[in-house]
């Protein structure tokens, strides 16, 4: 009997950057020397972000403007579905706010084939619950009630972007969003498609790069305009 | 004729020339040039403003006017930001399709074909 093969050859990991020069290096730094096969989607940075992520080990598609990290994504599932021996699909963000260990725990249930699409949780882990800024957390878990009243998912962490997928629900999603509500459009995806989800608690690292990158008052805003308009497209 | 009729009955052959001279699907550049004639004559006309208001209830011919100009900018929002987001979407596909194109250092252990 053959063994199987490990995960890290069967996955892609996907990471939306867009200028990410600074932090970029590390993060796919430390997922390559775990293991795992990286692909950078680079938003249309005017920085060295493609440089930087092609040198310290991952594949790079560019974009040559800049649309939206929902289109990173797509752009980078499109390319984890094109490899035929990629079964996995984990996104990672591109800011060090994500552990890359988390990406095996992120995997096992889908593995297992006790689920479909498995979903990072910082609110899961009661130690990181209070290391959370107030506002923002008030923030999350508006947009997280509000998720949960529209698609029916128990989802505690609705704009975390550690998540893994299956293949074949990945294949499935019709993702249209290009800007920033993708999330909660992954989340309708799922209920519309009633795919087996979990979530699992992760590690978030709130350095004061990452806060400052972070999800605005005004980016909630127009996630919930996107949301609203999307309807009527 | 008044001197500001003179002046708005040029403005308005001037637009209906660049209209005309502009590479827009046909049916749009009628439309346009309709409104241009529409225009020149209330300019030359007023009164016929006036009497059309009166029947529809409305006011002064200005008010039928202004309602008007209203309806089509409400209208013409809407198409125009309809059509942006399509633009937009077909910009992030033209975007994909070159990303996927081009990967730049192809990680040599998960092969693109079986």
């Amino acid at each position: 009997m053959t063994a199987t093969p490990p995960l890290q050859s069967r996955t892609i990991v996907v990471i939306p950057a867009f200028q990410e020069a600074t932090m970029i290096g590390e993060v796919v730094g430390k997922l390559r020397a775990l293991g795992w096969q990286v692909v950078v989607v680079d938003d249309g940075s005017r920085d060295h972000t493609s440089l930087v992520a092609g040198n310290a080990g991952a594949t790079v598609l560019r974009h040559p403007v800049n649309i939206g990290q929902g289109g990173a994504l797509r752009t980078g599932f499109a390319w984890a579905l094109s490899i035929p021996v990629c079964e996995y699909v984990v996104t990672f963000d591109a800011d060090g706010q994500h552990d890359p260990e988390d990406v095996e725990r992120l995997l096992l249930p889908i593995a297992m084939n006790r689920t479909d699409v498995v979903l990072g949780s910082r609110f899961l882990r009661s130690d990181d619950a209070g290391r959370i800024p107030s506002l923002r957390r008030r923030l999350l878990r508006l947009a997280t009630l509000g998720a949960r009243l529209r698609t029916g998912l128990r989802i505690t962490d609705s704009h975390n972007g550690l998540r893994a997928f299956h293949r074949g629900a990945v294949a499935r999603l019709r993702l249209s969003q290009d800007r920033m509500a993708h999330a909660s459009e992954i989340q309708r995806e799922i209920a519309r498609l009633s795919l087996r989800y979990q979530e699992v608690p992760v590690h978030i690292a709130y350095t004061r790069y990452s806060l400052a990158k972070g999800q605005r008052l005004t980016d909630a805003v127009s996630i919930l305009w996107d949301i609203l308009t999307a309807r009527m497209r | 004729m008044l001197r500001s009729q003179i002046v708005l009955i040029i403005l308005m052959v001037l637009y209906a020339l660049y209209v005309i001279r502009l590479r827009t699907p046909t049916r749009d550049r009628l439309i346009y040039l309709g409104l241009a004639a529409v225009g020149g004559c209330l300019v030359i006309r007023p009164d016929w403003s006036t009497s059309i208001a009166s029947r529809l209830s409305i006011g002064r011919g200005v008010d039928l006017v202004l309602y008007l100009f209203v309806v089509f900018s409400l209208f013409h929002f809407a198409t125009t930001a309809a059509r942006l987001r399509g633009i937009q979407r077909d910009l992030a596909e033209l975007s994909r399709s070159l990303a996927l194109l081009s990967p730049e250092r192809r990680s040599p252990d998960l092969p693109r074909t079986p």
